[in-house]
C-alpha cells in the first residue's frame, strides 16, 4: 500500500524534473552548455503563470501564455548571452549562466516584480478528477502534472524524431559544424532549441506553483541544482538518459525520504545519488565517452 | 564556377596561406596537392565557411560569398565532403543522407536517394544501419553521398583517401571521376596526387603557403619537380 503510494508520489515528483531536465539537455546537447539560468526561465513561468491566472482564472490559457512567455525569453537569453560565446571554452558559458541565475533572481525579487513574497497559485487541479484505487490515491493537481507532463513530452519527442528540423537539431547536437555544412541554419536551430526547452521549464514552474500553491523568486534555487544532477545522472545530453535519471532521482528520494529522511534531507540525498552514481558510472545513466 | 582572388588565411597569428588564386570552371574536376600540412583543408574550410579568410574574395558564378554562413553556401549550391568524412555517427545511413539534402524539397530528396544509391549500392543496403558500424571506406561513401543530395553544383571534397586502403583509395576518387555525368564541379585536395591526377582535368600544386604550380596532369606528370617530390620520382 505505502510502496504503491510513494511510487505514485514519485513519478509525480520525477515529472516536474523531468520537464526541467529535458529543456536543460536539450541545450546542453546543441550548445555544450550547462544553462544553470534555466531555473531563472521556470520561475518566470510560474510568475507569468500566476499573473495571468488572476487575470483570466483559466489554468490552460495560463499555461500556455506561460510557456510562450518563457520560450521567448530563453531565445532572448540565448540572443544576449551564449550567442557571442560559441567558440570560446565551455567554462566561459557556465560562468556567465551562473551570472545571469544570480542576476535574475535578484532581479526577480524587486518590489515591482516578484517581490520577498509568496503568490498563492490557486488553479487546483483544473478540474481534473481525482482517482482512488485501493493500493494508491492520486490527486487532481498529480493527475494534472502528469498528463501535462506526458502531453508536452510526447509533442517534443515527435517534433525531434518525426520532423526534419528535428532531424536537423539532432545533427547540430552531434556535430554543429558540420551541420552547419549541410545546409541547417544553426542560428535558427539553436532559437528553436530554447524556445522549446525554456517553454518546458516554465510549465514546470505553472505545475510546481500551482503543486505547493506557492511562486516566490527564489522557487528556482533548488530546481537549478536537481535538473544539473539530473542531466549529469542521465549522461550529459541523453534525452532517454535525462527521463531516466529524473524518474530514478525522483524514487530514490522519495523512498529514502520515507525510510531514513530524519537522518538526510531529501535534497542532499539527491547529491548523495549523484555521488555514488559518478563513482560507479561517471558517464552517467545513458551517457558515452 | 568557383573563382578564388588573393586567399590569405590564418589561424591566430600564423598565416598559412599566403595569397591563394584559383578557379574551378563548369564541369571541371580540379584537384590542390599538397603535402600533409600544407594547408589544404585550411582552403577547404574557408571555402565553405567554417574560417574566416583575412583578405580575398571568393567568387561562386560570380557573385562574392566569402560573407555568406555555410548554410547559405549550401543553399547556393556547393556540398562538402571533408576530411575524415564527419558523418554524423549515431545517426542511421538514411538519415544521415536526408541531413545532406536538408535544404531540398521532398520531390528532389526523392530523386537524390535514388541518384546516391545508384552510385553507391552498398548504403542502399545499410540504410537502416547505424553510420559508425560502417566501415572505413563506406563511411567515406556516405559522405560523398551525403554531400551529393543536395545535388551540388560544385563539390569541395577533403582528403577522401585519407586512411584508406589503396584499393579503396582508387575506387573512391574513380566515384569523384564519374560525378562527371551528374553536372557537378569538383575541387578537390589531396595528398595522394599519383591518385588524384588520373582523375582530374587540372590540378594545382600548393607549396609553403602558394600555389606554385598548375596544369593538366600530363603536363605534371611530366615536370620533373612534381614527379621527384610528388609522385616518387
Ligand atoms: N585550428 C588550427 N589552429 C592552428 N593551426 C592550425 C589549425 N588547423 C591547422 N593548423 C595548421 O595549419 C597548417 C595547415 O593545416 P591543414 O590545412 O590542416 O593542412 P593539410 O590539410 O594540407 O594537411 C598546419 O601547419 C596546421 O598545423
Ligand atoms: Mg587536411
Amino acid at each position: 500500500m505505502d510502496f504503491a503510494q510513494n511510487l505514485s508520489n514519485a513519478i509525480i515528483l520525477g515529472c516536474t524534473y523531468l520537464l526541467m531536465a529535458a529543456g536543460l539537455t536539450m541545450v546542453y546537447g546543441v550548445l555544450k552548455v550547462l544553462h544553470i539560468a534555466h531555473a531563472s526561465v521556470y520561475t518566470i513561468g510560474a510568475f507569468v503563470g500566476v499573473l495571468v491566472y488572476s487575470w483570466v482564472g483559466n489554468f490552460w490559457l495560463s499555461l500556455l501564455i506561460a510557456m510562450i512567455f518563457s520560450g521567448v525569453f530563453g531565445i532572448l537569453i540565448y540572443r544576449f548571452s551564449y550567442y557571442y560565446l560559441l567558440d570560446v571554452p565551455r567554462t566561459v558559458p557556465l560562468i556567465a549562466s551562473i551570472g545571469l541565475f544570480v542576476m535574475l533572481t535578484d532581479l526577480l525579487q524587486k518590489p515591482f516584480l516578484m517581490g520577498p513574497y509568496q503568490r498563492a497559485f490557486p488553479a487546483g487541479g483544473a478540474g481534473l478528477p481525482r482517482i482512488d484505487t485501493p493500493w494508491f490515491s492520486i490527486t487532481s493537481k498529480q493527475l494534472l502534472i502528469f498528463s501535462v507532463t506526458i502531453v508536452l513530452m510526447v509533442l517534443v519527442y515527435l517534433l525531434l524524431t518525426r520532423t526534419r528540423i528535428g532531424l536537423g537539431w539532432q545533427a547540430a547536437s552531434l556535430d554543429r559544424e558540420m551541420a552547419a555544412a549541410v545546409g541547417i541554419n544553426l542560428n535558427r536551430i539553436i532559437a528553436l532549441n530554447f524556445f522549446i526547452g525554456s517553454a518546458l521549464a516554465g510549465a514546470a514552474g505553472v505545475l510546481v506553483g500551482i503543486y505547493n500553491n506557492s511562486v516566490f523568486a527564489t522557487m528556482g534555487d533548488l530546481p537549478s541544482y536537481k535538473a544539473f544532477i539530473i542531466i549529469v545522472l542521465g549522461g550529459m545530453g541523453s534525452l532517454p538518459g535525462a527521463i531516466l535519471a529524473s524518474l530514478l532521482l525522483a524514487i530514490v528520494e522519495n523512498f529514502l525520504v520515507a525510510s531514513i529522511g530524519y537522518v538526510l534531507p531529501r535534497d542532499s540525498i539527491a547529491f548523495l545519488v549523484l555521488i555514488l552514481m559518478l563513482m560507479f558510472r561517471p558517464h552517467g545513466l545513458l551517457g558515452q565517452e | 564556377m568557383l573563382r578564388v582572388e588573393n586567399l590569405h588565411i590564418g589561424y591566430g597569428q600564423i598565416e598559412i596561406l599566403h595569397g591563394v588564386s584559383l578557379d574551378v570552371k563548369e564541369n571541371e574536376i580540379v584537384a590542390v596537392l599538397g603535402a600533409n600540412g600544407a594547408g589544404k583543408s585550411t582552403l577547404i574550410k574557408t571555402l565553405i565557411g567554417w574560417l574566416k579568410p583575412r583578405s580575398g574574395e571568393i567568387y561562386l558564378n560570380e557573385e562574392p560569398i566569402q560573407q555568406l554562413p555555410p548554410w547559405q553556401r549550401i543553399a547556393k549550391g556547393i556540398g562538402l565532403v571533408p576530411e575524415t568524412g564527419r558523418i554524423f555517427r549515431d545517426l542511421s545511413v538514411e538519415d544521415n543522407l536526408r541531413l545532406g539534402a536538408y535544404l531540398q524539397s521532398e520531390a528532389i530528396i526523392k530523386e537524390q536517394f535514388q541518384v546516391v544509391y545508384e552510385l553507391f549500392p552498398i548504403l542502399a543496403e545499410r540504410r537502416k544501419q547505424t553510420a559508425k558500424t560502417l566501415s572505413g571506406g563506406e563511411q567515406q561513401m556516405l559522405a560523398i553521398g551525403r554531400a551529393m543530395m543536395s545535388n551540388p553544383r560544385l563539390l569541395l571534397v577533403d582528403e577522401v583517401s585519407m586512411g584508406l586502403m589503396p584499393i579503396l583509395v582508387k575506387r573512391v576518387l574513380q566515384v569523384i571521376g564519374e560525378l562527371r555525368n551528374h553536372q557537378v564541379s569538383v575541387l578537390l585536395v589531396e595528398q595522394n596526387a599519383y591518385e588524384a591526377l588520373k582523375i582530374v582535368d587540372r590540378a594545382y600544386i600548393l607549396e609553403n603557403g602558394h600555389l606554385v604550380l598548375q596544369g593538366t596532369p600530363q603536363e605534371l606528370q611530366e615536370n620533373p619537380k612534381v614527379k621527384a617530390a610528388y609522385l616518387g620520382g
